[in-house]
This record gives C-alpha cells, sequence and structure tokens, in this order.
C-alpha cells in the first residue's frame, strides 16, 4: 500500500455487512477517528433497520478558510450530486458533528454492483465533503475557466486548523502546503523526503505528472496569506495542476490524492522510520550474535533470551552514547 | 488539540487474531489474523558484484519493505503469488517476529484504522507470562517508530476480568480462562495483580482442536480437498461445534437420530471448481472434549480443564481462594462452543465438593464447612474478552493519567515500559 484510499474501510466493511444481513440487523452505535481528525459515529436503532445515521465531524477549521453552515463550500451541493435521493441531509446534524447523513439502505440499487458502487461512495464521504471545495475549482480548470467570485489565493482546510493553498487560473491551479511534523526527527525526515519527491518528480517517464517544487521558506504565491500560515517547519510543497491532470475521470483521484497530500508524507515518514528501525534491529542483532559466539564457553547449554549475555541497549540509549 | 480529547487506540494482538479499534465502543472495528504476507523474492536474487545489480538489488529491497499484506489479505496473497512468504509475528502468545510485528502494527494503524499515530494514546495487550524486555521492545516501536503520545500495555487476562466490569459491579478478583487459538492460560487475578507463581498453561487451544477435527474427518474419508481442510475443519468448529455433558450417552444420542445430529458440509473444491459435499457427525461434541478429555488427542497433556483451574486455585493465597472459585471468567474465541461454561463449571464444582467430603469425613464430620460457591462466568462478548476490557479500560478518565507518555520515554528510556501500574479504573 503506498496511496491512502478514498474511502473508510471500518465504514465499507460494516455498511456491507449491514446490507448483507437486513433482517439480522442488531442496533448499532459506533465511533472512530481517521487521520487527520475525521470522526465518525454511525447509528442505527431496532426500531427502524434499514435506516442508518451517519454522522461526521471535520478538522476545525483555521479562519482564513470559507466554511458555510459547519461545511466547506460546495459540500451540499457535492452530497446531493454523489448520493441523490438515497441520503438525507439532517438539520441540525447530531451535536458535536458537522453532517449527519440519513441513510435509507432499504431504496439501494437492486443491480450488485451498483449497490457496491453506492456503499464505497457512502463510506468516501470525507472525500466527498472535504474535496467538494478543490472539486469545484479543478472543474473549472478542466474546462479552462476560473469559478466566479473566486478569490485570488483560495485556503482549504486539511488538518487540525491547518489550511493549504490553492492559486486558481484558466491554465492552472497552483496548491501550496505548508508542510508541519510535531517530532524533530520527523521534521528531518520529512524535508528530506520531500526533496526526494521533488528529484524523483524529474526522472525520465514522469515528464507528465504535476510539476512539484520544494522550498523551506514561503513561496510568492503565499503572498497575502495570513502570517501563521507562513510558518512551517518541514518547508512547502507547491504543485501545479494542469487541465490534463482533472479529465474525466482523473479527476476524483486527483482532488483525493491532493486533500490527503500531508498525510501520505506522514504515512511515509513513519515507514521510514520503521524501517530503519528493522535495519538497526537486525544489526544488534547480528552484533550480539557475533559477541556471543566470541564469548569463552561458560555453560554449555543454549542461549536463550533470558541468559543472553549482552544486553541489547534500547535504541535511546545507543543514540545516547553516540552523541555523548 | 490534546490526544487524552480522542478515543485511544486499543489493540489486542493475539496468537491466531487481533483485534482492534477504538476505545469507548462494544466491539473492535477489525478482527483479523495476525499474519503478515512478506514479499522476499529479492533475496533469492543470485547475488552479484557488479554496481548496477547492487543497486538494482537495493531498490528491489526498498520496494519489498513496502510490499506486504496482513490478514485475510495476507493469505490470499500468499495463496495466488509464490513471491509471498507468510510470517507469523506472534507464538503461543510472545512476540517472536519484531520486523513482522511492526508491520503488522503498520498496516493495522495507517490502512485498517486509518488513524494517525499521533493522534491518540494507544492500549495494547501482553500475555502474563510476557518478559519485561519484550515490553522494552514494544514501548520502542510505539514511541520512536509510531510516536504514539501515550502507551498503555495491559495483561489480557486482567482487561478480561475488566470485561465484566460494569457501574454496578466492579470484581477485579478472579480467575481468567483464556483460551485462544495458540495458547490457553488459567491465571488467577486479586485486586487487579496477576498471581504470576500459580498461571497454569495448558498446551492446547483453539488450533489443535481444529486439528483434531480435521483428522477426525480425514480417518472417516471424508471428502474434502487436502489444502482446503484446515479451514473446513475451522469453519466446521466455529459453526457446529458444542460440548456435551457426557460423551457415551451423545454418541448415542447421535446412532439413535442421526438425522437430528448429523450436519452437511457443503464446498467448492478451490483448484477444479466443482462442488462437493461431506458429513459432520460426532466431530460436533469430539472437538470441545479434547478439553475435558485432552487423552483423546494428546498423549504427552492429560489433565482436564477443571482439574488445571481448580490447581491454580489451590495454588494461590489461601485467603482469595474463596472468591477465586466465585468468579471464573472466561475469555478468548475458544471457549465460545455453546454449553462450554455448563460443562466446566460443573466439572470444577465436582472436583470441589469430593476434597470438602473427604476432608470432612477426615474430620470425623465434627466440622462442617461453609460450601464452596463455583461460578463459571459466561458473557456475550467473550470472543473479544479482552479487548472489550481494554475498550472500557481506556474510556475512563484514569487511564490517560496511568499511562506512559512520550515525554517520559524520552527522559527515562525504554525501560518505564517494564511496569504499567493497575489504575483506578480497574476498581
Ligand atoms: N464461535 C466459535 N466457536 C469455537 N471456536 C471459535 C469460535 N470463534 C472463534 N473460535 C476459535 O477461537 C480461536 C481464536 O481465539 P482468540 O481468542 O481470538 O485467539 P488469540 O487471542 O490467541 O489470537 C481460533 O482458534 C478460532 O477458530
Ligand atoms: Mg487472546
Amino acid at each position: 500500500m503506498i496511496l491512502l484510499q478514498s474511502h473508510s474501510r471500518f465504514l465499507l466493511q460494516t455498511l456491507t455487512n449491514r446490507v448483507q444481513n437486513l433482517e439480522k440487523g442488531a442496533e448499532l452505535d459506533c465511533h472512530w477517528v481517521e487521520f487527520d481528525d475525521v470522526r465518525y459515529h454511525l447509528q442505527a436503532s431496532m426500531k427502524n433497520l434499514h435506516i442508518l445515521l451517519l454522522s461526521v465531524s471535520l478538522p476545525a477549521p483555521p479562519p482564513e478558510t470559507i466554511f458555510f453552515g459547519g461545511l466547506p463550500f460546495g459540500a451540499i451541493e457535492a452530497i446531493k450530486a454523489a448520493y441523490g435521493g438515497l441520503v438525507q441531509i439532517l438539520d441540525p446534524p447530531r451535536d458535536g458533528f458537522n453532517l449527519t447523513l440519513k441513510l435509507n439502505l432499504s431504496k439501494l440499487p437492486p443491480n450488485e454492483e451498483k449497490k457496491q458502487a453506492f456503499l464505497v461512495k457512502v463510506a468516501s464521504v470525507r472525500e466527498v465533503v472535504l474535496g467538494a471545495p478543490l472539486r469545484v475549482i479543478l472543474k473549472h480548470l478542466a474546462s479552462r475557466t476560473v469559478a466566479p467570485d473566486m478569490d485570488q489565493l483560495v485556503a482549504l482546510v486539511h488538518r487540525q486548523n491547518e489550511s493549504f493553498f490553492l492559486v486558481p487560473q484558466v491554465d492552472k491551479v497552483t496548491v501550496v502546503y505548508p508542510m508541519r511534523f510535531n517530532d524533530s526527527i520527523d521534521i528531518v525526515l520529512a524535508t528530506s523526503f520531500l526533496q526526494e519527491f521533488v528529484e524523483a518528480r524529474r526522472a525520465a517517464g514522469l515528464n507528465n505528472a504535476p510539476p512539484c517544487l520544494w522550498s523551506p521558506s514561503p513561496p510568492l504565491e503565499l503572498k497575502g496569506a495570513p502570517a501563521d500560515a507562513l510558518s512551517a517547519n518541514a518547508g512547502f510543497v507547491t504543485i501545479v495542476i494542469f487541465p490534463r491532470h482533472v479529465e474525466g475521470k482523473k479527476l476524483d483521484r486527483t482532488v483525493w490524492n491532493l486533500s490527503t497530500f500531508h498525510a501520505y508524507v506522514s504515512y511515509h515518514v513513519k515507514c521510514s522510520e520503521g524501517f530503519m528501525h528493522t535495519r538497526m534491529r537486525r544489526r544488534v542483532e547480528s552484533l550480539i550474535q557475533a559477541l556471543d559466539r566470541a564469548r569463552p564457553d561458560l555453560e554449555n547449554s543454549k542461549t536463550t533470551v533470558n541468559s543472553r549475555s549482552f544486553k541489547r541497549l534500547s535504541l535511546k540509549d545507543s543514540r545516547s552514547n553516540s552523541t555523548s | 488539540m490534546d490526544p487524552a480529547s480522542r478515543p485511544a487506540v486499543v489493540i489486542d494482538n493475539g496468537t491466531g487474531y487481533t483485534k482492534m479499534g477504538f476505545a469507548g465502543n462494544v466491539e473492535p472495528c477489525f478482527m483479523v489474523p495476525t499474519v503478515v504476507a512478506l514479499n522476499e523474492s529479492f533475496l533469492n536474487q543470485s547475488r552479484s558484484t557488479s554496481k548496477a545489480n547492487l543497486l538494482a538489488q537495493h531498490s528491489a529491497g526498498v520496494m519489498a519493505d513496502l510490499d506486504f499484506f496482513i490478514g485475510e489479505e495476507a493469505f490470499s496473497k500468499s495463496r495466488s503469488s509464490s513471491i509471498y512468504n507468510l510470517s507469523y509475528p506472534i507464538r503461543h502468545g510472545q512476540v517472536d517476529n519484531w520486523d513482522a510485528m511492526e508491520r503488522f502494527w503498520q498496516q493495522s494503524i495507517f490502512n485498517y484504522l486509518r488513524c494517525d499515530p499521533e493522534d491518540h494514546y494507544f492500549l495494547l495487550t501482553e500475555s502474563p507470562l510476557t518478559a519485561p524486555e519484550s515490553r522494552e521492545y514494544t514501548g520502542e516501536i510505539m514511541f520512536e517508530t509510531f510516536n504514539v503520545p501515550g502507551l498503555y500495555i495491559a495483561v489480557n487476562s486482567v482487561l478480561a476480568l475488566a470485561a465484566g466490569y460494569t457501574a454496578s459491579k466492579c470484581e477485579m478478583t478472579g480467575v481468567v480462562v483464556d483460551v485462544g487459538d495458540g495458547a490457553a492460560h488459567v491465571v488467577p487475578v486479586a485486586d487487579g495483580y496477576v498471581i504470576g507463581s500459580s498461571i497454569k498453561s495448558i498446551p492446547i487451544a483453539g488450533k489443535d482442536v481444529t486439528l483434531f477435527i480435521q483428522q477426525l474427518m480425514r480417518e472417516r474419508g471424508e471428502n474434502v480437498p487436502p489444502e482446503d481442510s484446515f479451514e473446513v475443519a475451522r469453519k466446521v468448529k466455529e459453526m457446529y461445534c458444542y460440548t456435551c455433558s457426557d460423551i457415551v450417552k451423545e454418541f448415542n444420542k447421535h446412532d439413535k437420530e442421526p438425522s437430528k445430529y448429523i450436519k452437511q458440509w457443503r464446498g467448492i473444491k478451490p483448484k477444479t471448481g466443482a462442488p462437493y459435499s461431506c458429513d459432520i457427525g460426532y466431530e460436533r461434541f469430539l472437538g470441545p472434549e479434547v478439553f475435558f478429555n485432552p487423552e483423546i488427542y494428546s498423549s504427552e497433556f492429560t489433565t482436564p480443564l477443571p482439574a488445571v483451574i481448580d490447581k491454580c486455585i489451590q495454588s494461590a493465597p489461601i485467603d482469595t481462594r474463596r472468591a477465586l472459585y466465585k468468579n471464573i471468567v472466561l475469555s478468548g474465541g475458544s471457549t465460545m462452543f455453546k454449553d462450554f461454561h455448563r460443562r466446566l463449571q460443573r466439572d470444577v464444582k465436582k472436583i470441589v465438593d469430593a476434597r470438602v467430603l473427604a476432608s470432612e469425613s477426615r474430620l470425623g464430620g465434627e466440622i462442617k464447612a461453609h460450601p464452596v460457591e463455583v461460578n463459571v462466568v459466561s458473557h456475550p462478548i467473550q470472543r473479544f474478552a479482552v479487548w472489550f476490557g481494554g475498550s472500557v479500560l481506556a474510556s475512563t478518565p484514569e487511564f490517560y493519567s496511568a499511562c506512559h507518555t512520550k515525554a517520559e520515554y524520552e527522559e527515562y528510556g525504554a525501560s518505564i515500559c517494564r511496569t504499567n501500574p493497575v489504575f483506578k479504573g480497574m476498581y
């Protein structure tokens, strides 16, 4: 797995199970959280087994983003377009959530394939809602126009109190991500990952991919952005999207990939750390083995984990030792 | 935002199945086999010293790092392609392969739960026999690789007890009978602390029941394709097995009314796609009988489970014994057989009564002992009682203060993970 899928695995699994065992249905009340603070709540009561209430809460938007009634602009239209009459938007939503959808499972399309496609769409609700403004802008790009009354610099929320920025133009949309990480090691890894990422883009065979740039300081496009947005400890990534990247079916994929870019980088940073630790562990294990073999044979018993003679230092110890 | 304001992630890594989800829910989000399919094909490529080849080998290795699957996906990948090797990170309740374990966690967190580990406190489980070193490894991976803000490693038996914890009743003394896939333990707990010296382990668990059923079906000459027979045996076990009260009577019942007791299994041969069917007979009750009469399965281990439970309680401090007999709690998938708790309660009671009678007659009937109350507790969430207990505990406010935090880890190192306090939420 290198790319995140756009649907929530748990939501899709639950919906599919529910649809397959509609008569056996039991009460349901569960909540869960995905990356970037998207929270879900799913509820069904015994009274009406084929009605499901799905609530979603979004990361808190920073002041520069545009929200209407708790949702990003274009979200209501996007929900209607995606789900049609099978889903009803409840007003007001459940307490503590931005959106509550009422699903009627008895109205699903009878055709298995269409039914499945619909459930996947429901499970991708975060893409539909959070990706709505981006989709509006990129759709205009596909038809080589700029949405009317659109600002020159548009801020879209992608993480709790953090936004990324778009500069929509007729022939291209420039996307800028301020990259921030909490952990000092993550910052270093992310910075080098992003530089490699930009480098990899230059490789032959990727000529059609969107051009991208990394810089330690805010790019010119961010002129006019609030000061808060201009501090980013892992630099700034700029990606330029052309109409060819949003033609037809490519649009969905592009919207999802752009709106989860930070999660994508963060996931890869964690993976790299994991792989480095794996390598370090292997190395340490082999050194310990070598030391144990070199030790004069005290007892003939086989060495077990407990009787190990050379204590394996933890990564922490070895790190502080090497710096001291 | 403070991670403590989000629900904690609760993961119970069992030998056979991992249960994972968010605290405060009744059920885990996922229960998947604890297995990883790794692509190690690059290791076998002919070694060569030319630079280009080394580079290719290196990048193949890097790609293989990303090329792995867990759970059911791992099984289906290894079935459909020969480049994947299955690796089971946990054996007999202990982590055996840390690399595989780390990858398993990585996929669980990012691809199954889809959460950012920096955003949540984590509650993981371990067996009561886990060594402190292993706990340090776990802490290291969680704090260093995943950057979790806080971690609590709970003993699975204690969590199983906590699963019975409700507002009205909060019994943290009892014996947990945990029968999973690869290991079974009888663990006495007093006031939330495991009485380590009295833990008894049994080498028979769910996988053995499956193997026994597979063997019974094979010996009877049932028409099951060999490559599928283990899976079929497992499904037969989970769907049709039950605990009988008397094995001889049960044989008679089956013989008298075969139509009522014999079930049919229908499947499709994986290779040819041809449908097949076979009968399921005595194995329906003989499978679970392995716990009560182990000699029908193994010649090495012959102590019945009720006797192990009794021995365990008898070896515990004398002032805890009555409370222990009163609260024998079942946990793990292999205690799910119908009427398992009834049979267990009856058999333990028999042993206890016999002992009371013997001691009374030794004393000449002058002193009458208080009757000992034996109570085997069964609840609907037994299958994932450990996970549920974790979910309950991790949603109490005390949980967050009982966790080791990343700051503590950075200050003191992995050794802080050696101990985890029993906290107030447990009472
Ligand atoms: N309904 C059932 N009846 C009998 N056995 C079951 C049932 N459901 C699951 N099992 C068995 O329980 C075992 C898994 O139990 P679990 O507690 O998850 O194990 P562990 O924690 O060791 O991974 C497997 O052997 C599985 O076949
Ligand atoms: Mg278990």
